[in-house]
C-alpha cells in the first residue's frame, strides 16, 4: 500500500504540466465555490440585517388592518395601546418581558416634497432617534451632520434624495402630507443629516423625523404604525413570541395585533433559503466541470501507461492494487488542487470581506421597499472553505475512479504487446 | 517430475469474424533448470505460447500443468498468484517503471510477494543486481541507463523473488548484437548459479546459440525440439 502510494506520488512528476493543468482545474472550481459561497453567505447576513433593522426587528407588533395593507402606509390602523388608551404603557409593559431588550417604535407615513418640475414622492419615519441609533447601522451611513433630536422639527434624509429635491443639509425643506383625518397639511422642517446607504430605502424614500414631531403633525398623539421588538438575540425569539402574544391577551388586545417574528414578514428570506440549495447544486456542477480535465488527464495516463499497467498485471499486481494506484494519484491531485483553491478562495473571500463590493449598478431598476442592499460583504468561514476542500477531494477521486477501473481491467497481456 | 507440461495446447485468436489459429496443438514438457530457446518466424506464435506458460493468458483447447498444478481450473486471482510467487518476466522493450530508480523496480517484484523485512529486502535487491553486473548502478533511472543495462535491471527484477521460471519475449530484440550477447550472458549465468528455469523466444541466431534446448515453432505447430549437452557459446 505505502509502495502503491510512493508509485502513484512520483508518477505525478512523469508529465509536470498535464498534472499542473489538472490541479489548476481543480484548484480553479474549489476557489470559486468557497467565494460563490462566500457571497451567498454574506449576502444573507446582509439580507437578515436589513430586514430586522429597517422593517420587522425581531418582532413585529401591528395591527391586522396595517399588515393587509402595509405598502400604502395607511394611518388609520395604528398601534394605540392595548386598548386604544396610547402606545407608552404597552410598550413599558412589552419591555418588562423576559428577553426583550428594546422597544422601538415607527410611524410610517406616506409624504411629498414638491420641486420646481416635479413632486417626489418619500415615506416619512417617525422615530425614537436614540433607540433608532442603538438598533441600526444608521450611525455609519450618517455621512453628514447629525441625527434628528426629539422636540425638533428636524429631518435627515438620504443622499440620492436630497439631490432629487435639490436640498443640502443645513437648508430647510416644506414637507406636505394627510394627516389621519385626512386633512392635507404641509410643514417645513430643518435638514440636520445625510444618509448615504446602499439601501435604496434609506437612500431614497426614508425621511426621518421625531416621533414627538410626526405624531403631532399627523394628529396622532401617542400613536405608532409598527412596534418592533429587539431580544436578545435571533434564538430566543421563538421563546418571547409565546409571551407578547400571551401579554397582549390578557391585556384584552389578542385580536388586534399581529405578533410576527423577522421570518414571517421578509420574502427574500425564504428565497434565500431556497437560493441556496439550488446554489449546492450549482458548487457540485463546477467541480464536475473540473473534473472533466482530470478525467480527461486520467484517460490520457491510462493509455499511455497501458504496457506498464500490463507489466505490472504480469508481476503480479491484482486489479484493485491497479485501481488503488490511479485512485490514489488522482486523490493526489485533488487534494493539492482543492488545498490550493481553498486557501486561495478563502483568501480572496476574506479581503473582500473587508473591502465588500457594490453590485448596484446591475440593480439600480429594483424597487426600493424590497430591502437588498446592493454592497455585499462576502464572509469567509472556516466551516465553508473546509467544507469545499473536502468536497474538491471526494468528488475529484471519485471521477478517478471511472478510469482506473478501466485500467484495472485491462489484459495482462498487454506487456508483451509490441 | 516436469516443471512444465503442455498437452494439445491450442489458442484461436477470435477476430470478430475471422478466427486465427496462433497454436493448433502444442506437445511439451519443460524440466527444472532448463535453459531453453523457442525460435521461428514473426507470426509463428512464440509470443502466444510464452503468454499461455506465463499464466497470462488461457488456452482455447489443451491442458497446462506448472509446477504441479492443471492451470484450466485456476481462476484470475490464482493465475496473479502463480504469477507473482513463481514466473518471472523478461519483455522485449524492457517495461521498467520510469519514476522508479533501478533498485526500486526490482524492489517492486519483491514487494509485491511481501514475505520479507526491509533488511532482507535491501540484502536481496542489492545483491541480484550486483550479480547481473549492475554495481553501483541502484540509484539510476532507467532513462540514465543504456539498452543492456535496463534489460539487466528486467532480468534482476525478475529473478530477485527467486521464481520457478522465468519467461524472457524476445529479450534482445531491442539491443545491438554485443549488447545482446551480453545479456544473454548473464541469463545463462544466472540459470547456471541459481538453476532457474529459462525460456525465452528469439529469431535471432546469435542468441540462440546460448540455449541447451532448442524448440522451432512454424505456424503454430512444434517443427523441431532439440537438446545438447553444452550450448554453442559458453559451453
Ligand atoms: N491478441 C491477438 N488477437 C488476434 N490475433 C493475434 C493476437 N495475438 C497474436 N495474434 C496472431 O497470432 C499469431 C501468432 O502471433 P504471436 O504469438 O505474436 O507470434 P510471434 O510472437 O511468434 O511473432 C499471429 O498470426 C498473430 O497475428
Ligand atoms: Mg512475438
Amino acid at each position: 500500500m505505502d509502495f502503491i502510494a510512493k508509485i502513484a506520488f512520483k508518477n505525478l512528476f512523469r508529465s509536470k504540466l498535464r498534472t499542473l493543468v489538472s490541479i489548476a482545474a481543480i484548484a480553479f472550481g474549489v476557489m470559486i465555490i468557497v467565494f460563490a459561497r462566500g457571497i451567498v453567505l454574506g449576502m444573507i447576513e446582509t439580507i437578515y440585517d436589513d430586514h430586522i433593522q429597517f422593517n420587522s426587528g425581531h418582532i413585529k407588533i401591528v395591527t391586522e388592518e396595517y399588515q393587509k395593507r402595509e405598502r400604502l402606509l395607511t394611518l388609520n390602523y395604528p398601534v394605540d395601546g392595548f386598548t386604544g388608551e396610547g402606545v407608552g404603557g404597552m410598550m413599558a409593559e412589552l419591555e418588562k418581558i423576559e428577553g426583550v431588550e428594546m422597544v422601538i417604535p415607527r410611524l410610517k407615513f406616506g409624504a411629498m416634497v414638491s420641486t420646481e418640475d416635479e413632486l417626489v414622492a418619500l415615506s416619512g419615519w417617525g422615530v425614537n432617534p436614540g433607540l433608532e441609533l442603538a438598533f441600526t447601522d444608521l450611525e455609519n451611513d450618517l455621512v453628514e451632520g447629525r441625527m434628528v433630536r426629539p422636540g425638533e422639527r428636524e429631518v435627515v434624509m438620504g443622499t440620492a434624495l436630497l439631490e432629487k429635491i435639490n436640498r443640502q443639509v443645513g437648508d430647510k425643506v416644506t414637507i406636505v402630507y394627510n394627516t389621519a383625518f385626512g386633512s392635507l397639511k404641509g410643514s417645513t422642517f430643518t435638514i440636520v443629516g445625510r444618509i448615504e446607504s446602499t439601501l435604496k430605502l434609506l437612500n431614497e424614500t426614508v425621511v426621518y423625523l421625531p416621533l414627538d414631531q410626526a405624531q403631532a403633525l399627523l394628529e396622532m398623539e401617542e400613536q405608532a404604525t409598527e412596534l418592533l421588538l429587539v431580544t436578545t438575540n435571533l434564538k430566543t425569539v421563538p421563546r418571547v413570541l409565546p409571551a407578547v402574544r400571551g401579554l397582549l391577551a390578557k391585556a384584552g388586545a389578542g385580536d388586534r395585533y399581529l405578533v410576527l417574528s423577522y421570518r414571517e414578514t421578509s420574502d427574500l428570506i425564504p428565497l434565500m433559503d431556497l437560493s441556496r440549495i439550488i446554489f449546492n447544486y450549482i458548487y457540485l456542477l463546477i467541480v464536475l466541470l473540473s473534473c472533466i480535465v482530470v478525467f480527461n488527464t486520467m484517460v490520457m495516463i491510462i493509455r499511455e501507461r497501458t504496457k506498464e499497467i500490463g507489466m505490472m498485471t504480469a508481476l503480479g499486481m491484482e486489479g484493485k492494487d491497479i485501481l488503488q494506484l490511479f485512485a490514489i494519484e488522482g486523490a493526489f491531485m485533488g487534494v493539492a488542487g482543492s488545498l490550493a483553491g481553498a486557501v486561495l478562495g478563502h483568501l480572496v473571500t476574506a479581503y473582500l470581506g473587508k473591502v465588500g463590493f457594490d453590485y448596484g449598478q446591475a440593480l439600480s431598476s429594483m424597487d426600493a421597499e424590497i430591502l437588498f442592499d446592493t454592497m455585499i460583504y462576502p464572509v469567509a468561514s472556516a466551516g465553508n472553505t473546509i467544507f469545499a476542500f473536502v468536497f474538491g477531494v471526494i468528488v475529484v477521486t471519485l471521477a478517478c475512479l471511472i478510469p482506473a477501473r478501466r485500467a484495472a481491467r485491462l489484459e495482462p497481456t498487454m506487456a508483451m504487446r509490441e | 517430475m516436469a516443471l512444465l507440461e503442455l498437452k494439445g495446447v491450442k489458442k484461436i485468436y477470435d477476430q470478430g469474424k475471422i478466427e486465427v489459429p496462433a497454436l493448433r496443438g502444442i506437445d511439451l514438457r519443460v524440466g527444472q533448470g532448463e535453459f531453453t530457446t523457442i525460435f521461428g518466424p514473426s507470426g509463428s506464435g512464440k509470443t502466444t505460447l510464452l503468454n499461455l506458460v506465463g499464466c497470462l493468458d488461457k488456452p482455447t483447447a489443451g491442458t497446462i500443468i506448472f509446477d504441479g498444478r492443471k492451470l484450466d481450473d485456476l481462476d484470475k486471482k490464482e493465475l496473479a498468484m502463480i504469477r507473482r510467487h513463481s514466473i518471472g518476466f523478461i519483455f522485449q522493450s524492457y517495461n521498467l517503471i520510469p519514476v522508479l530508480t533501478a533498485y526500486e523496480n526490482v524492489e517492486f517484484a519483491l514487494r509485491l510477494v511481501n514475505k520479507y523485512n526491509p533488511r532482507e529486502t535491501r540484502d536481496r535487491v542489492l545483491d541480484i543486481l550486483s550479480a547481473v553486473g549492475l554495481e553501483g548502478l541502484a540509484h539510476r533511472r532507467p532513462n540514465e541507463l543504456s539498452g543492456g543495462q535496463k534489460q539487466r535491471v528486467a532480468i534482476a527484477r525478475a529473478l530477485v523473488k527467486e521464481p520457478k521460471l522465468v519467461l524472457a519475449d524476445e529479450p534482445s530484440a531491442n539491443l545491438d548484437s554485443k549488447t545482446s550477447e551480453e545479456v544473454l550472458a548473464v541469463m545463462a549465468k544466472m540459470n547456471k548459479e541459481l538453476g532457474t528455469t529459462f525460456i525465452f523466444s528469439t529469431h535471432d541466431p546469435l542468441v540462440m546459440a546460448y540455449a541447451r534446448r532448442l524448440i522451432e515453432i512454424r505456424d503454430g505447430l512444434i517443427a523441431k525440439d532439440q537438446r545438447r549437452e553444452q550450448d554453442a557459446v559458453l559451453n
